[in-house]
């Protein structure tokens, strides 16, 4: 068996992914900065949308193919199929990005919003060739690798279901209002993209970081079932708008997760490594805050009931606990588990042993983490608090402390990678 | 244990998982050395703590390293196994220690 790091992709094609995604995450905290409004009137409003598909795609989704780059030789034991492709795909993705936020800031919706969807779709296309060709190759079966390839499908059906929703806001043809329609596309995106994605890979990671071992996959089994079971009635029962069908195919969804939860908490109990470090220390925590979306879902499930100025409110909150409090927290966290391990590959490969060298944790500065970890919650919850209680000053505040934290995620993203080598003779 | 094999396994303390901070022998990775000195060959059997350790190719080698150096013109051969497979019974009393008490 080869050994994960012979399979190893080349560090030149991860980098740019984090490297593109902190400077788009910082470019987002300057936004919600300056336009706080966005996330005071109703969540279908330019700036918004321009915000949240700058997060979701330049920031969030930009960070994960890089890391699955990475990840893939851990999980499936084979290289990566082609570098090539992922360089593409990256093109694709940052233009796409670019262009598609623009378009939605300024609302136009036309040619310019096509183009845009059109490179991402492509970018979509060419990371799915690349993942399922190396799938292909690598003969290592497990319920990691089918979290992450159906998340791959989720992300073309969101991607293609974006697509359709802008040609339907130009020119309609679908029956459903817009607006249930456009839950529909950013369901299939959070749950069926990013959160089985995340929870693929973490299912493969966490207790691996931990050092846990004898744990019960019929959990990781169930909540794969549950999950995508959850996914398909919702989507279809949302195209329908059959509410009752809605509800219990979120509850059948959460009780998914649920299980993902247990599993995680039995890899928590059963660690060897008692003593966690601090990307692990966020990277839990992060699964904690994923509780307030998820008892925000079932609040919103009685929106008929509550007026309009509180499920508002509620529902952005909804997607930024779900995109920042979550997502967002797990990404940073992992970050830190991730990149100084790459680039020290790369510098220190042909020193091991033959003197005294660095390990990972020393390529980054831990007071400048631990700062931008604070900074991040208080951004977070002021934000959370902003949205609910509609203030603006709030939400611009918020900005504020996040554009800092980020800052320094981004000073330390680029200590790693411009890391030189330091060597001691034994 | 042969006085060479015990200094073998005394210096194979010198490589530490980076990720767990914890040397290779007292996370009990080390499962057999043979020291054949007629052919001057060493050869560790060892494993890893999960099959997927993207700092395997980093332990190996400095495994190698670390004996070669010490072991002037010998053939030293680290040979990966996975069975058994690695568990936390295999950990010393020091290793646990290191590892926070467990």
């Amino acid at each position: 068996m080869q050994l994960a790091s012979q399979n190893a992709p080349s560090p030149d094609i991860v980098i740019p992914h984090f490297v593109l995604g902190g400077l788009t995450w910082l470019c987002a905290t300057l936004l919600i900065t300056f336009s706080p409004e966005a996330f005071t009137q109703h969540y279908f409003n330019p700036k918004l949308l321009s915000i949240t598909h700058l997060l979701v795609l330049g920031w969030i989704t930009m960070v994960i193919f890089g890391a699955l780059y990475q990840l893939i030789p851990v999980i499936m034991e084979v290289k990566l199929f082609s570098q090539k492709l992922a360089i593409s795909s990256l093109a694709f993705l940052a233009t796409g990005t670019i262009l598609l936020s623009t378009a939605f800031w300024q609302f136009k919706l036309g040619l310019l919003t096509h183009i845009a969807a059109t490179f991402i779709i492509i970018a979509v296309i060419l990371f799915g060739i690349n993942v399922f060709s190396t799938a292909h190759q690598s003969h290592k079966e497990s319920i990691e690798r089918d979290f992450i390839l159906t998340s791959i499908i989720w992300l073309f059906f969101t991607v293609a279901a974006g697509f359709t929703l802008a040609l339907n806001l130009t020119d309609p043809f679908l029956s459903p209002p817009h607006i249930e329609l456009l839950k529909l596309h950013a369901h299939a995106g959070i749950a069926g993209w990013f959160l089985q994605l995340i929870l693929g890979v973490s299912s493969r990671l966490l207790p691996m970081f931990m050092v846990s071992h004898h744990l019960t996959m019929q959990k990781l089994k169930l909540a794969y079932y549950l999950i995508n079971a959850g996914l398909i009635t919702g989507i279809i029962s949302l195209y329908l708008q059959e509410r009752t069908i809605t509800i219990v195919s979120v509850l059948i969804l959460i009780s998914g997760i649920i299980s993902f939860l247990s599993f995680l908490t039995e890899a928590y109990k059963k660690r060897i490594k008692k003593i966690l470090d601090i990307g692990m220390k966020q990277s839990l925590m992060s699964f904690l805050i994923l509780l307030v979306p998820l008892i925000l879902v079932i609040v919103l499930f009685f929106d008929f009931l509550l007026p309009d100025e509180i499920t508002v409110p509620l529902s952005i909150a909804y997607g930024s606990a779900l995109l920042l409090g979550f997502i967002t927290s797990l990404i940073m966290g992992q970050t830190y588990k991730t990149l100084p391990f790459i680039v020290w590959l790369k510098v220190y490969r042909q020193k091991v042993g033959k003197g005294k060298i660095p390990l990972p944790k020393d390529l980054y500065s831990e007071k400048a983490l631990n700062v931008q970890l604070w900074l991040f919650a208080s951004g977070f919850i002021v934000l959370f608090g902003g949205i609910l209680t509609g203030k603006d000053i709030a939400i611009s505040i918020a900005g504020a402390i996040l554009f800092c934290s980020v800052l320094l995620y981004n000073f330390n993203i680029f200590k790693i990678i411009f890391h030189k080598p330091i060597t001691e003779k034994l | 244990m042969n006085p060479e094999k015990e200094k073998i396994r005394t210096l194979l303390k010198g490589v530490i998982d980076p990720e767990l901070m914890v040397n290779i022998v007292d996370l009990g990775l080390v499962y057999h050395i043979t020291m054949d000195e007629d052919k001057m060959r060493i050869i560790i059997d060892m494993t890893l703590t999960s099959p997927g350790c993207p700092l395997g190719e980093v332990i190996t080698n400095s495994a190698r390293e670390l004996i070669v150096e010490n072991y002037p013109g010998h053939s030293v051969e680290i040979n990966l196994v996975w069975e058994p497979a690695w568990s936390h019974d295999r950990l010393t009393a020091e290793g646990r220690a290191a590892l926070g008490g467990y």
